[in-house]
Order: structure tokens, then C-alpha cells, then sequence
């Protein structure tokens, strides 16, 4: 299968030009802005030798092309670099807080995805009528839902009113076990209902869109006039197609849930990347923010590789185009 | 260590809970933990932001320092007024003329690593600090030449001139560090202190889980406290939002929330019978400086005019909710009784007077927008800072009804440092955690160069009182030119001090027992407090 | 918060009808193609209402000054709920809270609307070129992609956290990483417009590139780009919340994220629900609007459910 053979090798070294491009945009980015990196690693108190040292060590008084050069050499050897601030390894940084974005992305996501189906499927069928206008709205609605402003409403009810729920964080103190997951689970609700709230509005209006092209195809047509159940050919047939364009919507959303979920970790106290970035923001720490640009780069560009080539190993027209 | 367990486990439990219950859960490395044997297990603590800097000799933010006091001693503690108390030192005084100075330690402090706290430790510490020019203790110490180590409990300092300010700045502002483990790391101002911990405060870190918690546990034979601190362990948990921090202390997930409230946010709470409202005094004060290296404001008129155009009343009533009290426009604040000035006065809030002083100066309103032409001044300062970004849009507004333009540059935390480093600005506005000692502060921020001379002033008059002062080596003789040089940065406009706050401190009411000290640096979370307090 | 919306699709892959996406082939709309459009567009209600509110909320941004007086000096009841006084209540200072969502519309809107127009200018010269110019494609949309894989709010707070903030500031960190979406749509609508015979027809008889891209391709991208106006917009004032509420608004002027932010900073959020229900309805009422308009245009432009 040469042609497929061919078509994944464009892929492949397309998302590795575009990691490249990440690297480049993102290092000259952070050092063309003002903002300046050694008053991060060196207080205006210091000794003028001392200061002079500091920079050496972080290799901040060479000139930015080898600085560059030095950055990309290490980058291919794993090596994110040291933080301005922490004096630990940038990998070490990230590495902490992803366990807690992996959890509070992939639970929204599983939810969001769980719930955005049936939803589209029922607005899509039911397309004009009420139930489609009021889910259209609903969506839509959540989308547009400011994050601090819901998430303080939320906490107040169901942390002080109810008392059922804790108030911030990831998980109590000193608890072991099973007991711990279930900590984790309880901290997890609300955080993971904020970002369901304003991502599932995207996951309906497209499955609703695109399954109301597919069932207006050719096939369906064919399907309903062979006298098969409108029911069946919604999920037999159409909604099997429709559901690749949605999947694309993973890979695109995964940058957001990642690394822009910062306003819901800072009103959960949840702590997440998104919130290491927006602190490392604050602390003009330019080894954690590049290491974690790259990181989410990285992973939204290996999704959209992954969902391309599904795309494109499903779909042949894709490959010839 | 546990840290990365719990993260492994978290990302295993994502995978599969029941297996990794058993294969990989987090294991409990204390088998008395979470027993509840008694009421006092723990107190958790609520604080903004995490711990940057674990070092307590460079670590400057609020939360380094509540953590950081709770680890390592300093030689005096203080009272409400300011005035200095016995912590590792009981003892100390200036000999030959106030050329040497000297510390007679207690003998009963321990690192928690069995050493003993002795006279080497401090030595090594303040050596370092002069050596390395580490942080505002270097400012502040600068009459320093050599130390002598008498015995293990006592230190003799020699001053290159008579200094009657150096005792009380290295009692209170320098933390003692141990000094095997601090002399093993080359620089210790590059030293990054963030594993390991050897401490000899009532606590010691034990875990950190950045962006989580911070949790400290107790050493057994800190002196102070009869018995040991009453508290097994201390937690730090951090919420970036007060908003929910303060939803967390008021369904009981946190006991104390360490940052003083923001005014409306007290208010609020003022009813709740769940929680107790302690009141602590400010040891600084909240201020504008203006930038006399530029002009307009190099010109008096046009200082004393800006000063005229703030209406100092509303910004205390309003913005501050009446948590606040009057300096008299003085840099000796009321807070400091021992050294206020009775005869202070504050600036009068009179636009018409501003408008003729600059119209005095040669400004117009040439286009009859109600603005003076060509005056249109730039004031930075931290928008993080809930009050001063509040009281910052009142004195925008106030001066525009002089018909002085004000822009603000509410600005990001290091943005605003970068910028007043450089002395970018036309106003400052910002606030003075602790300027307990007039003496040494004034020099730092109203001398020719001071590290802390926000204004750029550079008066040789101010600058000879100054001095005046540090050479007197008690109070008594230090009141009068000090009273004198802070008339003269009022009458000259150096300063314009706009209020000393009165913080609000919340904890829960089952707590009690806090020992109050002043400033939010120490409130209720000072190392005696936290170690005496008690539950229930 | 969210910034993305309705999605298109990654990659060179085939866009999926989102609702960013015509469904409605390539050829320019014709008068009796925009005819039916408005006919369909006139019998859905929910498109209607949104086309109404929208012209109450510009009405109410330009007519401002005529509704409420300036928010500024303070007031001496602070943190009042609403009443007859203060139909919104007021704020930590003391001013009144209605006053401040008035005039917030005007620069939330006009931030919105600028950040948005200079997103247009830049996605669609970007997505145009590379569809038209086969050549610049595989550059300009690795750009493209590059742009979409980075953490978009997160490089906006450090644009804005480093280069201080002002209105200006705002527009022109939210249009420069806003512009990749408008792109990526105007690309693919571009890539079925360019191989369209009567473009070809246009290239034999001469015409100049500029000439056909003027002629055919921007009339052709033209319905993708009517829509991301109104996405993007909708968008650039979620940002310009968000940015605002994390303190990196401009102080010397309002919107609805400084009032947000204000009441955040306060630390009433919980107990003055007052200061954060009416701006953040302000910013829901705004975007609902604005997104069930474009779903409108788009099913009414769509035969399959016009």
C-alpha cells in the first residue's frame, strides 16, 4: 500500500516540522517579550558577581541563537531544562501536576462525551422541534457559562449549604487507601462538572450538525427506503459517520482542557498544569511555561496526527487528496 | 517521596481503581495518623500561593515567611508596639560606645537533627548574609564588620561606627540557618534549601505537594513552649482564589487563613458565630511616592498639589471599610507609639488648593477639558493587591476633580517589580509590610540611593538627620532628629502616607489560644502562636 | 473561559459540518440563494430572538452615556443588593453595579468586535493564500497548526501579563491568537471554492490572481467568514472576561470582566452575588446570541434544514 505508506510519512514528518515550529515559536516568543528573565533568577540586591554567576548558570548571557541552539541539542535529549524558580528539574515540575490534568481532563472528557452523544443524536433527529431547540440553547448556554462565577455558586451550595461536597484541592490529608480514591472522587466532582458544563455545547452542536448531513446522504436515504427502522439507521449508520468529526474535536479540545482549564484549577484549588502555568506566568519562570507549551503542543499534535491517520486509513479519499 | 506516590497512584487510579487499590496505593507512613487521639492533631492553615523560595534567607513572599518562621529561629520576637522580645537570644547589648554589640544566647535550642543551636550558628549566618549581600537583612546591617564567638551561648559583633540600630535589625530580620548544613552548599544564597529540612522553630517541613499542601510536624523539645507545641502537625493548603478559601474556612476544611482578608471579605464574616476575627496592627503603612528624579514632580507645588487631591478620608472609610487608622501623613505611624509625633498633621484633601499650586507652577487648561495641560502622570502598582487596586481608582478619580490625569498601571507581579527596580514611574503606590525600626528604615528608603528610596530623593539635610539618629544608640536619643527628618519628608512630600491598616485574621472558632503579634508577616501564625494554640 | 466554540476539523483532513462550516457548496451565493436563506432564517425563532438582542446590547453600548452615568469616585453604600436605588446593587467602592454593565458592554464589545475584525483581516489573507497558492499550503499550514496546538489562554496571559494592560493590549492578544481558527475554516471552504470550474475558466481567460481571488474565491469564503465574524467576536469577549478576571484588564476602563474581577478581588464572590450574576448574564446573554445566530445562518443557508 504504498500510497497509505506515503501518506503517513507526510503525516509523521508534518507534526514533526509543526513540533519544531512549537519549539521556535514558543522559545522566541518568551525571550522577545519584555520581561526580563534574570530578575527571575537573580534579586536586584545581589552582588553584581554573584548576579553575573546566576546567569551563567542558566545560560542566560550567551546570545539568544546559541542559547537556542544549546535549548533545541538538550530538547532532543529529553531535557527540559532547570526551573528559574524551583531549582528542580522542569520535567519533574510538570510531571507532578499531570497526573491530577490527566484525571480532571479524562473525566471531563469521558463525561462530556458520554453525555454530548445522546444529546446530539436527540437534537439532530428532532432537528427544528422543541427538544433541539431547548438542547441547542442549553449547550450553548453552558459554553457561555463564566467558570469563577459558576464555580463559586457551586462550592457555596454544595460545600457550605449541603456540606456535602470539600471546598477546593485534590485530595484530604493523611487519607490511604480507598479511602484516598474516594477523597479524589468527591474532590473531582465538581471541577470535572465546570468543564463538562461549558465543553459539552461544542460535542453536541457538531455531532448535531454533521449527523444531520449524513442522514440527508445517499446511504441513508437508501437504508430508510430498504425499510429499516429510522432508530437503526440513525445508529447503525449515520451516526457512525458522523462521530469521526467529532472525534477530531478530542484532539483539538485536549489543548484547551490541558493547558486552559486555568481559571476552573484556581477557583477549585485544583492543582493542575493550567495553574503551574498561569504561577510560572507570575514568576517569569521561562524553563516550566516552555516545557509545558511544549508538552501540551506535543500532545495536541500527536492527537490530530492520530485522529488524521484513523482519518485517513478509514477514509481513502483523505489519502489521495 | 510522597509526593510521587500519591501522583502514581492518582494516575493508576485513573486507570483502574480496583486493581491499583491493592497493587499501588498510597501507603500510610505514620500508623498513629488520622487515629483522632485528642483534639489537637492538626490545624490546617489557609494561604494564596505557594512556597517559592525554602531558603529563609532569601525567601521574601508571605507564604516563605509563614512557613520558613515556623523552621528557623530568630534571635528576638516582637511585641504589639514593635518592641523587641527574647526568642533564641535572652539577652543583648551594646558595649564600647556602641562599636561592638552583643547576643547572649538560650542554651536549650536544638536542630532537629540532635545538634545544638550554638553562637556559630549565628555567626556563620550573619556572615554569610554580609558576605553574600543576601536580601534586606544586608541592608540592613550594614555597619557590620566581624563576629566573635565568646562561648556557645554567646556573640560579640564589631561595628565599623556606632550603630544603634544594628541589634534590634539582626534580632528580628535574620533567621539563623544551622550552620552544618548551610556551610556545605557553596553559595548559600543560591542554596535552594528544598529537601531535608533541618529545623529548630516549634515545626519542621516534612512534605511538600506543590500547589497542594504544605505539612510541617511538630519537634518535640522546641523550648518556648511548656511541654512541646500542643499541635501534632501543622498543614499549609493553598487556594489561589480567597474567594474559596474562604468558602473552605467557613465549612470547616481549614482552621486559619493566614493572608489578612480583604475588607468587604471581613465584613462578610463578621456574623458567622463559627468563626473568631482577630484584629492585627500594621507595622508598615500603605503610600504613594512620587518620582522627584522626573519632572513635573522634581517641583514642590506640584507634589504638595497630588497630596491636596487625594480625598484620604473616603479612601479609609470606603475603600478600606474603616479597617484602617491615620499616619497624620507621618512615615511614624500610630502603630509605633514610642516614636510618634504628636504635632503630625495629615494633608488636607482640598482640590481647589491642588488646582492654585499648579496654577502657581505654570500649568494651564489651555483646551478647557478640566485638565491641566502636559499633566498627565503614570502610577504602577501590583494588581494582585486587593486594597491598593482599590484605593488607586479613588485617587484617579479624586485628582481628575483637580483636573490632574492619573493613569493606572495595575500590574502584574513581576512586571511591577521590574518597573519600580528601575524607578519606571511617576507614582508609586504600594504598601510597607514591616518598618518597625525608623532608624534603619528611613535611611533604606529616604537616603540619596537607599535600596528602598522609591521617591529618588536626595536631600543632604534629610540624609544628615538620618545619620544623626543611627548614631545614638538608645531611642530616647534616636526620637528627636528622627521626629525631625520625618516633618521634613512630610513638608517636602517624600512620602505620602495614606493609611496604616488594620488587619483581619479569621480562624476557626474552635481554635483558640493564638498569640497575637502585629503585621501580617506574624498575626496569629508566628511560631509561639501556632505552637501554643489549642482545639476546643 | 472556553475559547474553542464550534470546532472544524484538524489537519488536511475533510472539515465536518460544524457549524463553522458551510454545507452548501462552493459557488458564491447568488441572490436567490441569499433569498431562501433569509426566508428559512425568518421562520426560526431562536435566530430571530439572537438578531434582537444583539441590537439591544450595540443600542445599549453606544447609547450609554444616555442610560447611566460614568461608574466612578465611590459611594457610601458598599456592597448594597440590588434595589430601587441600585437596580444591580453596588460594589465594593460603593458604585452602582448597573452603571458598570452599561458601560462594560461598550468595551467588551468593541474589544470583542476590533479583536475579532483584525482576526478576520489576518485568518482570511492566511487562509485564502493557502488555498489558492498551493505552494505556501504545506507553510502556512504548518503556521496554522502550530498556532492551534498551542495553549491559547495561557500564551494570552503571558502576552498580556508582560506587555502591560490597556485596551489595545487586549485587541491585539486576543486577535493574534484568535486568527489560526479563521484560517483553518477559510482554508478548507477555500480548497472547494479554487477547484471550481469557473475558476478555472477565469484563469484561462487571463485573469489576474488578485482578480480572481477578488472576483471568485473571497465571494466564495465570503458565507465562512460572515459566520466567524460572529464566532469569533463572541469569543474574543469570553477572553477578554477571562483575561480581565485574572487582572490583566485595563484599569482605567470597564468591562464586564473588570467588574468580575473587582468583585473577585473583594472577596464577595460568594456572598455579593450580585456583583458577578449581572456581568456574567451580560457576557451568557452575548455569546448565546451570537453562537445561536451563526447556527441559525447556517441551518437556513444549509437545503438539509432550511
Amino acid at each position: 500500500m504504498p500510497a497509505g505508506a506515503r501518506f503517513v510519512t507526510r503525516r509523521l514528518l508534518r507534526g514533526v516540522l509543526t513540533m519544531w515550529f512549537a519549539v521556535t515559536v514558543t522559545f522566541f516568543l518568551l525571550r522577545l517579550l519584555p520581561g526580563d528573565p534574570a530578575l527571575a533568577v537573580a534579586d536586584p540586591t545581589m552582588t553584581d558577581e554573584l548576579r553575573a554567576e546566576l546567569l551563567r548558570d542558566y545560560g542566560l548571557d550567551r546570545p539568544l541563537a546559541v542559547q537556542y541552539w544549546e535549548y533545541l541539542t538538550q530538547l532532543l535529549h529529553g531535557n527540559l531544562g532547570v526551573s528559574f524558580r524551583q531549582n528542580q528539574p522542569v520535567l519533574d515540575i510538570l510531571l507532578e501536576r499531570l497526573p491530577w490534568t490527566l484525571l480532571l481532563a479524562g473525566s471531563a472528557l469521558v463525561v462530556t462525551v458520554a453525555l454530548g452523544i445522546p444529546l446530539g443524536v436527540v437534537a439532530a433527529t428532532r432537528a427544528k422541534g422543541t427538544l433541539d431547540r431547548l438542547i441547542q440553547v442549553g449547550g450553548i448556554t453552558g459554553q457561555s457559562l463564566f467558570i469563577p462565577s459558576i464555580g463559586v455558586f457551586l462550592l457555596y451550595v454544595f460545600g457550605v449549604v449541603f456540606g456535602i461536597l470539600p471546598i477546593g484541592g485534590a485530595m484530604d490529608d493523611d487519607v490511604y487507601g480507598l479511602a484516598a480514591y474516594g477523597s479524589i472522587a468527591l474532590h473531582l466532582i465538581l471541577p470535572c462538572l465546570s468543564l463538562v458544563l461549558v465543553q459539552l455545547g461544542s460535542y453536541v452542536l457538531t455531532l448535531r450538525s454533521t449527523l444531520i448531513d449524513a442522514l440527508g446522504e445517499d446511504y441513508c436515504t437508501l437504508a430508510r427506503a430498504k425499510g429499516l427502522p429510522n432508530r437503526k439507521v440513525v445508529w447503525r449508520h449515520a451516526l457512525r459517520n458522523a462521530l469521526l468529526p467529532t472525534t477530531t474535536l478530542v484532539g483539538l479540545q485536549l489543548g484547551f482542557l490541558v493547558g486552559g482549564a486555568v481559571l476552573t484549577e484556581s477557583i477549585y484549588a485544583y492543582p493542575g498544569v493550567g495553574r503551574a502555568i498561569f504561577e510560572a506566568v507570575g514568576q517569569l519562570d521561562f524553563p516550566v511555561l516552555q516545557g509545558a507549551f511544549l508538552m501540551l503542543a506535543f500532545a495536541v499534535i500527536v492527537a490530530n496526527l492520530l485522529t488524521d491517520l484513523a482519518y485517513g486509513l478509514l477514509d481513502p479519499r483523505v489519502r489521495t487528496s | 517521596m510522597r509526593t510521587f506516590r500519591r501522583a502514581l497512584a492518582v494516575a493508576a487510579g485513573a486507570l483502574s481503581i480496583g486493581l491499583a487499590a491493592t497493587a499501588c496505593s498510597p501507603g500510610n507512613p505514620d500508623s498513629q495518623a488520622g487515629g483522632g487521639s485528642g483534639s489537637a492533631d492538626r490545624i490546617t492553615i489557609g494561604t494564596t500561593a505557594d512556597v517559592l523560595n525554602y531558603n529563609p534567607l532569601v525567601g521574601n513572599s508571605r507564604t516563605d515567611t509563614w512557613v520558613t518562621n515556623l523552621m528557623y529561629p530568630r534571635m528576638m520576637s516582637m511585641g504589639m508596639d514593635g518592641v523587641r522580645s527574647p526568642y533564641l537570644a535572652s539577652k543583648w547589648e551594646y558595649t564600647d560606645g556602641g562599636r561592638k554589640a552583643k547576643f547572649t544566647l538560650r542554651d536549650d535550642f536544638t536542630w532537629s537533627d540532635g545538634e545544638k543551636v550554638t553562637a556559630d550558628d549565628v555567626a556563620f549566618t550573619i556572615d554569610a548574609v554580609a558576605k553574600e549581600k543576601i536580601g534586606v537583612v544586608a541592608g540592613l546591617i550594614s555597619s557590620y564588620q566581624k563576629s566573635t564567638v565568646i562561648s556557645p551561648t554567646e556573640i560579640e559583633f564589631q561595628l565599623s561606627q556606632p550603630d544603634g540600630t544594628f541589634l534590634e535589625n539582626v534580632g528580628f530580620w535574620m533567621p539563623v540557618v544551622p550552620e552544618h548544613v548551610f556551610s556545605k552548599v557553596g553559595s548559600v544564597q543560591k542554596f535552594a534549601n528544598d529537601k531535608d529540612w533541618v529545623s529548630a522553630g516549634p515545626y519542621k517541613l516534612t512534605t511538600v505537594e506543590r500547589g497542594q499542601r504544605y505539612v510541617l510536624e511538630r519537634m518535640e523539645n522546641f523550648p518556648l513552649i511548656e511541654g512541646g507545641p500542643k499541635t501534632k502537625e501543622v498543614v499549609f493548603r493553598v487556594f489561589p482564589d480567597v474567594n474559596t478559601e474562604a468558602l473552605a474556612l467557613r465549612n470547616g476544611d481549614v482552621d486559619l487563613i493566614a493572608n489578612a482578608l480583604p475588607p468587604p471579605l471581613a465584613k462578610t464574616l463578621e456574623g458567622d458565630s463559627k468563626l473568631k476575627l482577630v484584629k492585627v496592627p500594621s507595622l508598615g503603612w500603605a503610600h504613594m511616592q512620587y518620582n522627584t528624579a522626573r519632572e513635573p514632580l522634581d517641583k514642590l507645588e506640584v507634589r504638595q498639589a497630588l497630596a491636596a487631591a487625594v480625598d484620604y478620608e473616603a479612601i479609609r472609610r470606603v475603600a478600606l471599610q474603616g479597617k484602617a487608622v491615620s499616619s497624620n501623613s507621618s512615615v511614624l505611624t500610630p502603630t509605633l507609639k514610642q516614636w510618634q509625633d504628636p504635632s503630625a498633621k495629615e494633608y488636607a484633601h482640598d482640590p481647589a488648593k491642588a488646582k492654585s499650586l499648579l496654577t502657581g507652577a505654570g500649568f494651564k487648561d489651555g483646551n478647557g477639558d478640566g485638565l491641566f495641560d502636559g499633566l498627565s502622570l503614570r502610577m504602577i502598582y501590583d494588581q494582585a493587591d486587593p486594597n491598593i487596586s482599590k484605593w488607586a481608582q479613588l485617587v484617579r478619580d479624586s485628582s481628575k476633580a483637580a483636573g490632574i490625569e492619573i493613569k493606572l498601571e495595575g500590574l502584574e507581579r513581576n512586571t511591577y517589580v521590574e518597573k519600580y527596580t528601575a524607578r519606571d514611574y511617576d507614582i508609586y503606590a504600594g504598601s510597607w509590610a514591616i518598618m518597625e525600626n525608623p532608624p534603619a528604615n528611613l535611611a533604606l528608603a529616604f537616603k540619596c540611593k537607599g535600596f528602598i528610596n522609591y521617591a529618588n530623593a536626595c536631600d543632604p539635610e534629610l540624609d544628615a538627620l538620618i545619620d544623626q539618629a543611627r548614631g545614638q544608640l538608645d531611642q530616647a536619643g534616636q526620637k528627636g532628629p528622627i521626629q525631625q527628618a520625618a516633618r521634613m519628608i512630610t513638608d517636602k512630600v517624600y512620602d505620602n502616607v495614606l493609611y496604616v491598616e488594620e488587619f483581619t485574621i479569621a480562624h476557626s472558632a474552635e481554635w483558640s489560644n493564638f498569640l497575637v503579634q502585629p503585621s501580617e508577616l506574624l498575626s496569629i501564625v508566628n511560631p509561639v502562636s501556632v505552637a501554643q494554640a489549642t482545639k476546643g | 473561559m472556553t475559547t474553542e466554540l464550534v470546532m472544524p476539523s484538524g489537519g488536511d483532513t475533510p472539515p465536518p459540518a460544524a457549524a463553522a462550516t458551510p454545507a452548501a457548496g462552493g459557488l458564491p451565493p447568488s441572490e436567490s440563494v441569499a433569498r431562501q436563506t433569509w426566508q428559512s432564517f425568518r421562520r426560526n425563532p431562536l435566530g430571530l430572538v439572537s438578531a434582537g438582542v444583539l441590537i439591544l446590547l450595540g443600542l445599549v453600548a453606544l447609547a450609554a452615556p444616555l442610560i447611566a452615568d460614568y461608574p466612578s469616585g465611590y459611594g457610601e453604600e458598599v456592597l448594597a443588593g440590588p434595589g430601587a436605588g441600585h437596580w444591580f446593587g453596588t460594589d465594593d467602592l460603593g458604585r452602582d453595579v448597573f452603571a458598570q454593565v452599561i458601560w462594560g458592554t461598550r468595551v467588551s464589545i468593541v474589544v470583542g468586535l476590533a479583536a475579532s475584525l483584525l482576526a478576520i483581516v489576518i485568518g482570511v489573507l492566511v487562509g485564502v493564500a493557502a488555498a489558492y497558492f498551493r505552494p505556501a499550503d504545506l507553510v502556512l499550514g504548518v503556521i496554522v497548526d502550530v498556532s492551534l496546538s498551542l495553549p491559547v489562554l495561557p500564551l494570552m496571559i503571558l502576552v498580556a501579563a508582560l506587555a502591560g494592560p490597556s485596551v489595545p493590549t487586549l485587541v491585539v492578544v486576543i486577535a493574534v491568537f484568535s486568527w489560526p481558527e479563521v484560517a483553518r475554516v477559510v482554508r478548507s471552504q477555500g480548497l472547494a471554492v479554487v477547484p471550481m470550474p469557473y475558476v478555472s475558466a477565469a484563469h484561462v481567460i487571463g485573469g489576474s490572481h488578485l482578480w480572481i481571488i477578488r472576483k471568485h474565491v473571497l465571494p466564495g469564503v465570503a458565507p465562512v467568514v460572515a459566520v466567524s465574524v460572529v464566532l469569533t467576536t463572541s469569543r474574543a469577549v469570553l477572553s477578554e472576561a477571562g483575561l480581565s478576571f485574572l487582572g490583566l484588564g485595563d484599569p482605567n476602563s470597564w468591562s464586564w470582566g473588570t467588574i468580575l474581577h473587582q468583585a473577585q478581588r473583594s472577596g464577595s464572590l460568594a456572598t455579593a452575588w450580585w456583583t458577578t450574576l449581572f456581568p456574567s448574564l451580560a457576557i451568557l446573554l452575548l455569546v448565546v446570541a451570537t453562537t445561536l445566530l451563526a447556527v441559525a445562518y447556517n441551518d437556513a443557508r444549509n437545503p438539509r434544514t432550511r
